[in-house]
């Protein structure tokens, strides 16, 4: 066996958890899922000598999230991915959710606390692409801001105000009492 | 206002804990002095807490892998796996992360007990489960170690800190049976190994996207390893040492 499938198995094979698990969330079906990690996965093995021994789990994760929006934009429909710029279409528009003086009186901490699972899931599947996958690498899969920043490309003046953003919005709608 | 004091960014910043000691404490008091700020604060922590409960994150099916380790040729035959194939295939990898991780880690024996301590915890990863008593109750799991090993560890509770204890398992490093605890951190686990006379720890490593933090506590090393964030990580090990125990 030679030193690149040696490398392979020891770097990417531990997180492909990690690598399905982020997938799903930014593909929101398993059978891409399985396409984009696999596609991921030949990548990472293609550039397995450019990796530099940092840390695995966050280069591995940053390439599943290149490979998945090419993957999307290839195959979907190209309007529900995400744009470009995100951050300047939403500056633009109204905030949606209240914005952050929404005050102590509204969304109570305990109705968001006791949101149900699925709702919640849902929620979170609903985010646009960019604040989900800053969510979802910060709460679900644990990396700190500069990894994330690290992962998705960004500063981490971007990550931050995308991660309020994505809370935000959850916040606003899981405070809400369902009628 | 820049975005680097906009506190509305910075209350998440808290809540990740992302705030180094001196900031922290600084917007504690900023928060004390504006409720619209401590409200902020209350709904981030709940609803991080709402996270927790999502249902853990999928297994990438059995045929992911296998096709993945065909596609790079670590696998030759197509078709379905079958349970010793894929066995193997979960030992080989764990074979390989160690024979690897030992090269770059310092010689000597504490080099060695890291790199076996590091095996342990990915391979009770990849089990069934990751240990052998599944129980979030320590004065479950403490006597449970008694009679199986000589020492039972110390076992505290930080599930109110967001660590639920998870359970406890048996680890064999350097040919002693030791006990391993295993804590929870949102989708991640934690294992806590003890050891005694295997040499000193070192204080934090990181090796193929796994952090180690290791110290000494009354003649016993201890090892916390997980795939959280080094931040993370430390947090719990500071929570860990100064818990309360009772016995």
């Amino acid at each position: 066996m030679n030193d690149e499938r040696t490398r392979f198995a020891n770097v990417v094979l531990p997180h492909l958890g990690d690598a399905y698990a982020l997938a799903r969330w930014l593909a929101r079906n398993d059978s891409d899922a399985e396409d984009i990690v696999q596609e991921a996965c030949l990548r990472a093995f293609r550039g397995i000598a450019g990796f530099g021994d940092v840390n695995a789990r966050a280069w591995l994760l940053s390439i599943v999230r290149n490979t998945a929006f090419t993957w999307l934009k290839k195959h979907r429909d190209p309007r529900l991915v995400a744009v470009e710029n995100i951050e300047l279409v939403e500056a633009a528009a109204p905030e949606q959710d209240g914005g952050p003086f929404a005050g102590p009186s509204s969304p109570e901490a305990s109705l968001i606390e006791r949101a149900d699972a699925a709702r919640l899931e849902a929620a979170i599947g609903a985010l646009p692409e960019e604040f989900r996958e800053t969510l979802v690498l910060r709460d679900l899969q644990g990396l700190d801001y500069r990894a994330i920043a690290e992962v998705t490309g960004v500063p981490i003046g971007t990550v931050m105000s995308r991660l309020a953003r994505a809370r935000r919005r959850l916040m606003a709608q899981l405070g809400k009492d369902t009628e | 206002m820049t975005q680097a004091d906009d506190p509305f960014l910075l209350v998440h910043a808290y809540c990740d804990g992302e705030l180094d000691p001196a900031n922290a404490l600084a917007f504690e008091r900023r928060m004390a002095a504006d409720p619209r700020l401590a409200a902020e604060r209350d709904r981030i922590v709940a609803l991080k807490r709402a996270m927790t409960r999502l249902k853990p994150a999928a297994l990438p099916p059995a045929a992911l892998r296998s096709r993945v380790e065909q596609a790079v040729g670590l696998r030759r035959r197509a078709g379905r796996p079958t349970w010793s194939a894929l066995a193997a295939s979960v030992g080989l990898a764990v074979i390989l992360s160690t024979a690897a991780t030992w090269s770059v880690l310092a010689p000597g024996r504490a080099g060695l007990v890291e790199d076996e301590v590091l095996g342990s915890h990915i391979r009770a990863l990849m089990g069934a489960q990751p240990f052998d008593i599944a129980s979030s109750d320590r004065h479950t799991v403490k006597p449970w170690f008694n009679g199986r090993i000589v020492q039972s560890p110390r076992v505290v509770d930080l599930a109110a800190e967001g660590f639920p204890l998870v359970g406890g398992r048996i680890d064999v490093i350097a040919r002693i049976p030791v006990p391993s605890l295993v804590y929870r951190y949102q989708k991640h686990l934690i294992s806590v190994t003890a050891t005694q006379g295997l040499g000193a720890p070192p204080r934090g490593r990181a090796a193929d996207g796994y952090h180690l933090i290791g110290w000494t506590d009354g003649g016993v090393s201890y090892w916390a390893v997980s795939d959280v964030g080094v931040h993370e990580l430390e947090k719990f090990v500071q929570l860990f040492r100064n818990a309360p125990t009772d016995g």
